[in-house]
C-alpha cells in the first residue's frame, strides 16, 4: 500500500515534469515559430479579451484611443492595451498583429501598397470622419498686424523678424516630429525662401516652443496640422502655399506646392478584422468629427485631464454619437 | 603649413632635438607632425575640399534599403526567422508573460512584501524599509500595473543579460584568445548610446516586448561580461597556485576557487547590469517596451510633465533600491559573518518566502489583489503648475540677467555656432590630425589609430557634417558639465554637509529617465541645440560630481597632512596637493562626462538638437534603415573616438590586467 | 624526542631511494626555451648574455640533488636565484624545460595528468609565502580543502581537518575567515592545509618571509616541532640564511639558477665553496653552527684525561662555555673514546673565522667524516637537532644535543 502510494507520487511527479517539459516544447517549439503572429506578453493577463491599439504621439490620436478604449472597456467588456508607436513602425506592428488597430492614419501609400495590397495582412477599417490638413502657420496676432504674411510670396520680407538663434541668419520654419509627413526642406529650396527648417524632434517640443512664443507674443512660422487642439490655445492663420494639384508632390525633391487635404483612415489587422468580434466591428464603426476630436484633445492636453477622464466627459455629453458605433 | 615648420626647426639644432625627444609628449607630437607633413600635402592635392571629400564616401542607402525590404518581406516566411529569431522572440514573450502573471498573482501586497523581505535578507533592515516604501509609492502614484510590466521585463532582461554576460565573461576570463577578441567589442559597447541599438533590433523583431528585451540585453550584458572576465582574470595567483598544488582538477579550480574569488566583481557586474537594463527599459519604450517607460513617453507626447514625473518616480525608486541592495550585498560579502550564519541564512530565506506567500494570500482573500483606485495620489497637477510657473517666470524678461530663452539664444549664437562652424570649416584632415594628436598624447599609438579610424569611418559613411554638428554640441555640453561638475565636486569634497545634501539629488538625476526632463528643458530653453545641451549637462553632471568628489576625498592623507604641517592654506592644499593627486579621477570624470553627454545629446534629437540624434529618431520613426543605421554607426564611431581621446592610458592598463 | 629522530633515521636507512631525486634540471623562460639546455654554447652563457642572445631567462640551470627521507632539505638563495621556480618544478606547478625528477624512484616528468594529480593530492603538499588561502571559506573549510578535492565526504574531512587545526594550534578559530586572522595564524592555516592531506613531503616556499620576526621565530619552532614529532620529509625554500641554518639538515645554496654549494650548515659556513658563499656566510655567528668535531685537534697525552667532555656534534659555542667554566681544553668524547681536544686557540680561531673551518679540513682532514658526503650522511639527524637547539645557545640546548649525537654515532 505504502509502496504503491510512493510509486504513484513518483509517477505523478514524472508526469508533471513531462507535462512541463512538453508545454515548454510546445511553447518554444521545435517547429516553426512565426513571430509575426505573437502577441504582447501583457495581453489577456486576466483572461479578459484584449484589444491592443496603437497610439501615435500626437494628441488627436490619443483622443481617438481614449474614447475607443473607454467604450471598449465599459460598454463591451474588453481590456485595452495601448502601445505608443510612430506611424511607419505602427504599420509594421499592425501587420504582425502586435497591435490590432491604427485609429488615425495620415496616408502612407508605400505602406498601404506593401501591407494592404501585397501581403494582405492589413485591411482598411474605414474613414475616421476627420479630415487632416498640413500647412504652414503663423500666429493670428502676427497675421493681423501683417496681413500679407499669409502669402508665401511675401515670406522673405519677414525672414529677419522670424529669425532665432537656431536658424542663424535666416528665418526659422519650425518643423515637427520626424515621424510626420513633410516636404518642407524641398519647399523652402524650391520656393527660394530665406528660411532655415528647424526640426523640433518631437511634437511635444514643438508645442512647448509654440506656447512659449505665444506667451511672449513673438512672431513665428511653423509647420502644423489640423485638426489640432492647439489652435484653441494659440490661434494661428495658415500661410498660403502654391495650390495643391494631384501629383504635384510625386517627386519629393521637386515639390513646390501645398499639402493635400487627407481624409484620415483607420486600419485593422486582417486577422483581427475577421475574428475580432464585437471589438473589430466597433472599431470599424467608430467615426466622429474634427470638432469632437478637438474637444477631447483639448481636455487632455490643455486641461491636463487624464485621457480616461477626458473620454468620459465627452462620452457623457455625446451619447447619441457613440451609441451608433456599438455593434448590435 | 605649421606642421612642416615644426619639423625643420629642431632638426637644425640637434641638442634641442634630443631634449624634445626626451619629453615623451613632445616626442609623440613631433613624430605625428612628421607623418602629417608627408601625408597631408598628398591627400590635400588629391581631395582638396574642406569637408570630407565626396570621393571617399560610400553610399549605403541602396543596400540598406534593400536589406530592410527583404527583412520585412521574409519575416514571416524565411527559415532564419521561423526557426531562429522566431523562437527567441517566442521564448522572450513566454518568459516575460510568466513573470508578469506571477507578479500579478502575488498582488501588490505580495510583491511589496517580497521586495521588503529580499532587501532585508540581502542588505538589512534599513533597505528593507526603503524597498517596501518604494513599492508602496509606486502604487500610490497609480503606476502599479506599469511598474509590474517594467519589472517583469526587467527581470527577464536582467537574467538573460547576466547569463549571457557570465558565459561571455567566463569564456574571456578563461581563454586569452577569447579575451583578446572580446575585449575591444565590450569596451566599445560600453560607450554606445542606447539609442543607437534600437533600430536594427526593431527591424528584425518588430515593435514590441521581444525587441525591447533584446535591445536591453544587448545593452546590459557587456558590463556583466567585462566584470566577470575581469574578476576571473584577477583571481589571486597565489590562491590559484595553492589550489593547483593540492591537485585540484580544472573544474574544481574554477568552481571552488576562481569563481568564488571573483564574487565581488560578479556582484558589481550584476549591479551595473541592473542599472543599465533599467535605463534601457525606459528608452526601449520607443520600440514598444510598454510599462513605465511607455507612460513617460506618452506623457511626453501630451506635454504633461506631471504625468511623466508620476511614471518617472517609480523608475527612480526602483533604480535606487536595486542599486543600493546589490551594492550592500557586495559590501556584505567581504565583511565578517558570525558563526553558523549560513544555516541561519537558509532559514531566513525560508521565513521570507513564507511571509511573502502568507501576505499574498491574505491580500487575495481580502479581495485586495489590485491596487485600490482610491489610494492613488495625483501629483500631476501640482507638478504641472509648478513647472508652468517656473517656465513662465524664467523664460524671458527676468530683470538684469535676462530669461532662460535669452541665455539659450546667446549660448547658441556665441558658443554652439562658432564651435560647429569652426569644426565644419576645418579641413577634414586637420580634424583627423587633431584627433590623432589628442588620442596619442593621452594614450598609446593604438588609441590614436582607433580614434582616427573611427573618425574616418564617419567620413566614409557620408555623415561628416552632421557628426561634427553633434560633436560641437558634445564639446559645448562637456565644457559646461566640467566647469559646473568640478566646482560642485570640489565644494562637496570639502564639506560633508554639501555632499550629504547633494546625494539624493544626484541619485534622482542619475536615474530619472531623460524623457522626463526634456519638456521642462524645452520650456526653458526653446527648441534647438541649446535644450539638447542643457539636458545632456543635467544628465552627465551627477557622475562628474561624484567622481570628482571621490577622487578628491581619496587623496592620500599623508600628503594632505604634510601640506597642512607646512602651513598651506586650504586653497593652496586644494591647488597644490588635492587636484594634482586627484588627476586620474578627474580624467575619469572627463571620460565619463563625455560618454554620458553623447548619450543625451543624441536623445536631444527629440527636442531639436538635430544632427545625428535627429537622424536616429527619424530612422526609427520612418522605419528608414538607411538613415537610422548610418546615423547609429556614426554615433558609435563618435563615441569610440571620444572615449579614446579622453581615456587615460593608466585606466586602460589597469583594465588590461 | 630522541626516539622519533631515531626512527626517522632508521627508516631513512631502510629505504635507499631518495624522496626526490633531481637530475640536470633546467627551467628556461622565454621564446624557444627548449634549445637552451641542449646547446652547450648557450648553456654556458651567463644570465645576462643569455638574455641578450636569445631573450630567454634560465631560472634553474642544470641542478641535481637528492632529498633523503626524513630530512629537512633547504634551498637557499637571494631573490631571483631560481629557488622558488625549482620547488615548483618538483610537482610540475612549473613545467621544467629539461632534466629528470623522480619521487621515490617514480619519474615525475613522465606522469600523466591523473598520476600528477595523485602526486599533488597525496604525496607532496606545499605551503606558500602568501598563504594562498580561500578568503570565502572558514579556517576549517580551508584546512579541509585538500581533502575535499580528493572527494572525501563532508563529515570525515571536517573531523580530520579539526584534528590538524588543533595540531597547529588554531583551536577556537575554526569558524573564522582568513581575513580575520593575523599573518602568523594564516600561515598556520596554510600549514594545516598541507598537513591535512598527510603528504610524504612538505614543500615550503618561503613560508615565513611575509611575517614579523617574532612570529617568524614562532613558526620556525613550530616546523621544528612538527618535524621532530612526525619526521616528515621537508623541502624548505628561504632567502634567510639564519632560517636555513636553523632548519636545514642540508642546504643547497643557489645563485643565478645554479647550486653553488650543497652541504650541511656546518660545511657551508665552515668551508664555503667559493667567494660568493664566503661573502654570504660572513656574518653568521660561526660558533653556533660549527661543531667541535671540526674544530678539534689531536689530543696530547696529558689532555686525554682531563677537562670537560662534549659530544662531537656539540657546537663551538657550547665548548666555549665549557672552557670558560673549567679553564681546560675540551675533550671531544665519542663512546668513551677521546677523539681530540679543542683549546682556546682553536675556539678563537673558529669565532674569528681564521683557524678552524677550512683550515682544519684542508690541513689535517682529521677523519673521513669531514668529507662533504660522508659528514652529512652521519650528521643528518644530529645536526638537525643541533641547529634546532643551538638557536638560543641556552644551556638547555647543550643537554638536548649531547646525548643523541653520542649514542647514534
Amino acid at each position: 500500500m505504502r509502496i504503491s502510494m510512493r510509486m504513484s507520487i513518483r509517477v505523478r511527479r514524472t508526469t508533471i515534469g513531462l507535462a512541463a517539459a512538453g508545454t515548454l516544447l510546445v511553447a518554444t517549439g521545435c517547429g516553426a515559430a512565426d513571430m509575426t503572429k505573437q502577441s504582447s506578453p501583457y495581453a489577456n493577463a486576466k483572461g479578459a479579451k484584449t484589444v491592443t491599439l496603437s497610439v501615435q504621439s500626437w494628441v488627436g490620436a490619443q483622443s481617438n484611443i481614449a474614447v475607443a478604449e473607454y467604450l471598449l472597456k465599459h460598454e463591451l467588456g474588453y481590456r485595452v492595451d495601448t502601445v505608443q508607436v510612430d506611424e511607419v513602425p505602427a504599420w509594421d506592428a499592425l501587420s504582425q498583429g502586435r497591435v490590432d488597430a491604427i485609429m488615425e492614419d495620415w496616408g502612407h501609400p508605400d505602406q498601404e501598397q506593401r501591407y494592404v495590397k501585397d501581403k494582405k495582412t492589413i485591411v482598411n477599417g474605414g474613414g475616421l470622419g476627420v479630415t487632416g490638413h498640413i500647412g504652414w502657420f503663423v500666429p493670428t496676432y502676427f497675421a493681423e498686424q501683417h496681413p500679407d504674411v499669409t502669402n508665401w510670396k511675401n515670406l522673405n520680407k519677414y525672414a529677419s523678424q522670424l529669425r532665432t538663434a537656431e536658424s542663424g541668419g535666416k528665418g526659422q520654419l519650425l518643423d515637427g516630429s520626424p515621424s510626420y509627413v513633410t516636404n518642407d526642406k524641398a519647399l523652402v529650396d524650391n520656393l527660394k525662401l530665406k528660411y532655415q527648417v528647424v526640426f523640433s524632434g518631437s511634437e511635444a517640443a514643438q508645442i512647448t516652443q509654440i506656447k512659449q512664443f505665444a506667451k511672449a507674443r513673438k512672431p513665428f512660422l511653423t509647420y502644423w496640422y489640423q485638426p489640432q487642439w492647439l489652435f484653441k490655445k494659440v490661434p494661428m492663420t495658415e500661410v498660403k502655399l502654391p495650390a495643391y494639384k494631384d501629383g504635384c508632390d510625386a517627386d519629393p525633391k521637386k515639390v513646390a506646392c501645398a499639402y493635400p487635404k487627407t481624409p484620415l483612415q483607420k486600419y485593422l489587422n486582417a486577422d483581427f478584422s475577421k475574428s475580432g468580434g464585437k471589438a473589430a466591428q466597433f472599431l470599424k464603426n467608430f467615426k466622429w468629427t474634427t470638432e469632437d476630436q478637438n474637444e477631447v484633445s483639448l481636455l487632455i492636453a490643455d486641461k491636463k485631464m487624464s485621457p480616461d477622464e477626458a473620454a468620459k466627459k465627452w462620452i457623457d455629453e455625446h451619447e447619441s454619437t457613440w451609441r451608433a458605433w456599438l455593434p448590435k | 603649413m605649421a606642421a612642416a615648420s615644426t619639423v625643420t626647426a629642431p632638426a637644425a639644432d640637434t641638442s634641442r632635438l634630443g631634449a624634445l625627444v626626451r619629453n615623451r609628449a613632445l616626442g609623440k607630437l613631433l613624430l605625428l607632425a612628421v607623418v602629417a607633413a608627408v601625408l597631408i600635402p598628398i591627400v590635400n592635392a588629391k581631395w582638396a575640399s574642406g569637408s570630407w571629400p565626396h570621393a571617399l564616401t560610400v553610399d549605403l542607402t541602396g543596400p540598406l534599403g534593400k536589406t530592410s525590404d527583404w527583412i520585412i518581406d521574409n519575416r514571416d516566411s524565411h527559415p532564419l526567422f521561423l526557426y531562429f529569431f522566431g523562437h527567441i522572440s517566442n521564448a522572450v514573450v513566454i518568459c516575460v508573460r510568466g513573470v508578469y502573471l506571477v507578479l500579478l498573482a502575488a498582488g501588490w501586497a505580495g510583491v511589496t512584501a517580497a521586495a521588503g523581505l529580499i532587501a532585508w535578507r540581502v542588505a538589512g533592515l534599513k533597505l528593507a524599509a526603503a524597498a517596501t516604501a518604494a513599492f508602496l509609492a509606486c502604487g500610490l502614484l497609480g503606476m502599479w500595473v506599469p511598474t509590474m510590466q517594467t519589472l517583469a521585463l526587467m527581470i527577464v532582461a536582467v537574467l538573460a543579460s547576466v547569463v549571457l554576460g557570465a558565459v561571455l565573461g567566463l569564456a574571456a576570463g578563461l581563454s586569452d584568445r577569447t579575451n583578446r577578441a572580446l575585449r575591444p567589442v565590450l569596451d566599445t559597447m560600453q560607450v554606445l548610446p542606447a539609442f543607437a541599438y534600437l533600430l536594427p533590433v526593431v527591424l528584425v523583431f518588430g515593435i514590441g516586448v521581444p525587441a525591447a528585451v533584446l535591445a536591453t540585453v544587448v545593452y546590459a550584458a557587456p558590463p556583466m561580461a567585462r566584470l566577470t572576465a575581469l574578476g576571473l582574470r584577477e583571481a589571486d595567483g597565489g590562491v590559484m597556485e595553492a589550489v593547483a598544488s593540492l591537485g585540484a582538477t580544472a573544474r574544481q579550480r574554477l568552481l571552488t576557487a576562481r569563481l568564488p574569488l571573483a564574487r565581488k566583481q560578479l556582484l558589481l557586474g550584476l549591479n551595473q547590469t541592473i542599472m543599465m537594463a533599467l535605463s534601457m527599459a525606459v528608452i526601449a519604450s520607443v520600440i514598444g517596451a510598454g510599462g513605465l517607460g511607455d507612460r513617460v513617453y506618452q506623457a511626453l507626447a501630451s506635454v504633461d510633465v506631471g504625468a511623466a514625473l508620476a511614471a518617472g518616480i517609480p523608475i527612480v525608486l526602483l533604480a535606487v533600491i536595486l542599486d543600493r541592495t546589490t551594492a550592500a550585498a557586495g559590501e556584505r560579502l567581504g565583511a565578517a559573518e558570525p558563526d553558523g550564519r549560513r544555516l541561519h541564512g537558509l532559514s531566513g530565506w525560508g521565513v521570507a518566502a513564507l511571509v511573502t506567500i502568507a501576505v499574498a494570500l491574505a491580500a487575495r482573500f481580502a479581495g485586495r489583489i489590485d491596487w485600490p483606485d482610491t489610494w492613488i495620489v495625483n501629483i500631476a497637477d501640482p507638478v504641472n503648475n509648478a513647472v508652468d510657473w517656473m517656465t513662465s517666470h524664467l523664460y524671458s524678461g527676468v530683470p538684469y540677467i535676462g530669461g532662460t530663452a535669452d541665455w539659450a539664444g546667446h549660448f547658441t549664437t556665441w558658443v554652439l555656432d562658432p564651435v560647429r562652424d569652426g569644426l565644419q570649416g576645418m579641413p577634414w584632415w586637420a580634424v583627423l590630425l587633431v584627433v590623432a594628436a589628442l588620442a596619442w598624447l593621452i594614450g598609446t599609438w593604438r588609441t590614436a589609430l582607433t580614434a582616427v579610424l573611427a573618425m574616418a569611418a564617419i567620413g566614409v559613411l557620408g555623415v561628416w557634417k552632421p557628426s561634427l554638428d553633434t560633436l560641437s554640441q558634445v564639446l559645448a555640453a562637456v565644457a559646461v558639465t566640467l566647469v559646473i561638475g568640478f566646482a560642485v565636486g570640489i565644494a562637496a569634497a570639502r564639506s560633508e554637509r554639501v555632499e550629504l545634501l547633494l546625494r539624493p539629488v544626484l541619485d534622482v538625476f542619475q536615474t530619472m529617465p531623460q524623457f522626463v526632463y526634456l519638456i521642462p528643458v524645452v520650456a526653458l530653453f526653446g527648441v534647438g541645440r541649446a535644450p539638447a545641451v542643457a539636458a545632456a549637462v543635467v544628465y552627465a553632471l551627477p557622475a562628474v560630481i561624484r567622481i570628482t568628489t571621490q577622487g578628491l576625498r581619496q587623496v592620500n592623507g599623508a600628503a594632505m597632512e604634510s601640506a597642512r604641517s607646512m602651513g598651506a592654506t586650504s586653497g593652496q592644499q586644494l591647488r597644490q596637493v588635492q587636484l594634482p593627486l586627484a588627476r586620474p579621477a578627474l580624467l575619469l570624470a572627463v571620460n565619463q562626462g563625455v560618454v554620458l553627454v553623447l548619450a543625451v545629446v543624441i536623445i536631444g534629437g527629440l527636442v531639436g538638437g538635430g544632427a545625428l540624434g535627429y537622424d536616429v529618431v527619424f530612422g526609427l520613426a520612418q522605419g528608414d534603415l538607411a538613415t537610422g543605421l548610418v546615423a547609429g554607426a556614426a554615433i558609435v564611431c563618435l563615441g569610440l573616438m571620444l572615449d579614446r581621446v579622453t581615456q587615460p592610458t593608466e585606466r586602460r592598463a589597469k583594465k588590461g590586467a | 624526542m630522541s626516539t622519533t629522530v631515531e626512527k626517522a633515521r632508521e627508516e631513512g636507512a631502510h629505504t635507499d631511494a631518495p624522496v626526490f631525486s633531481v637530475r640536470n634540471l633546467w627551467k628556461v623562460f622565454g621564446p624557444k626555451a627548449d634549445r637552451v639546455p641542449g646547446d652547450a654554447e648557450l648553456a654556458g652563457l651567463s644570465a645576462a648574455e643569455l638574455r641578450t642572445r636569445t631573450g630567454c631567462t634560465a631560472a634553474v640551470r642544470d641542478v641535481s640533488f637528492d632529498v633523503r627521507k626524513g630530512e629537512v632539505f633547504v634551498v637557499m638563495g637571494l631573490s631571483g636565484s631560481g629557488k622558488s621556480t625549482l620547488v615548483r618544478c618538483l610537482t610540475r606547478l612549473i613545467e621544467p624545460t629539461s632534466g629528470g625528477i623522480s619521487i621515490e624512484g617514480e619519474d615525475v616528468l613522465g606522469m600523466d595528468k591523473g598520476r600528477l594529480r595523485a602526486l599533488r593530492r597525496h604525496r607532496a603538499a606545499m605551503v606558500f609565502q602568501h598563504f594562498g588561502l580561500l578568503p570565502h571559506r572558514t579556517v576549517l573549510d580551508n584546512v579541509a580543502y585538500g581533502l575535499e578535492i580528493q572527494g572525501m565526504g563532508r563529515a570525515e574531512r571536517r573531523a580530520k581537518a579539526a584534528a590538524v587545526v588543533e595540531k597547529v594550534g588554531l583551536e577556537g578559530l575554526e569558524q573564522r575567515r582568513p581575513g580575520q586572522l593575523s599573518g602568523g595564524q594564516q600561515q598556520r592555516v596554510g600549514l594545516a592545509r598541507a598537513l591535512a592531506v598527510d603528504p610524504e613531503v612538505l614543500l615550503f616556499d618561503e613560508p615565513f618571509s611575509a611575517l614579523d620576526p617574532l612570529i617568524r621565530r614562532d613558526m620556525q619552532e613550530e616546523v621544528i616541532r612538527l618535524h621532530r614529532e612526525e619526521g616528515r620529509t621537508m623541502v624548505f625554500i628561504t632567502h634567510d640564511l639564519t632560517e636555513a641554518l636553523r632548519l636545514g639538515d642540508r642546504i643547497a645554496l643557489m645563485r643565478d639558477g645554479k647550486i653553488v654549494q650543497l652541504g650541511t650548515p656546518e660545511e657551508i659556513v665552515g668551508s664555503p665553496a667559493d667567494d660568493y658563499v664566503r661573502e654570504f656566510v660572513r656574518d653568521v655567528p660561526r660558533e653556533q653552527v660549527m661543531t667541535v668535531r671540526r674544530a678539534m685537534r689531536p689530543a696530547d697525552a696529558d689532555e686525554v684525561g682531563r677537562g670537560p667532555a662534549v659530544a662531537p656534534g656539540a657546537t663551538v659555542s657550547e665548548a666555549i662555555e665549557a672552557v670558560a667554566r673549567t679553564g681546560f681544553a675540551v675533550r671531544v668524547m665519542d663512546d668513551g673514546r677521546c677523539l681530540g681536544v679543542v683549546d682556546h686557540a682553536r675556539l678563537l680561531g673558529v669565532v674569528a673565522g681564521t683557524g678552524a673551518g677550512s683550515g682544519v679540513e684542508a690541513g689535517s682532514g682529521t677523519d673521513s667524516e669531514s668529507g662533504a658526503g660522508a659528514a652529512s650522511e652521519a650528521g643528518a639527524g644530529a645536526s638537525a637537532s643541533a641547529s634546532a637547539g643551538s638557536g638560543d645557545a641556552g644551556s638547555d640546548a647543550v643537554a638536548d644535543v649531547t646525548p643523541p649525537g653520542e649514542e647514534v654515532a
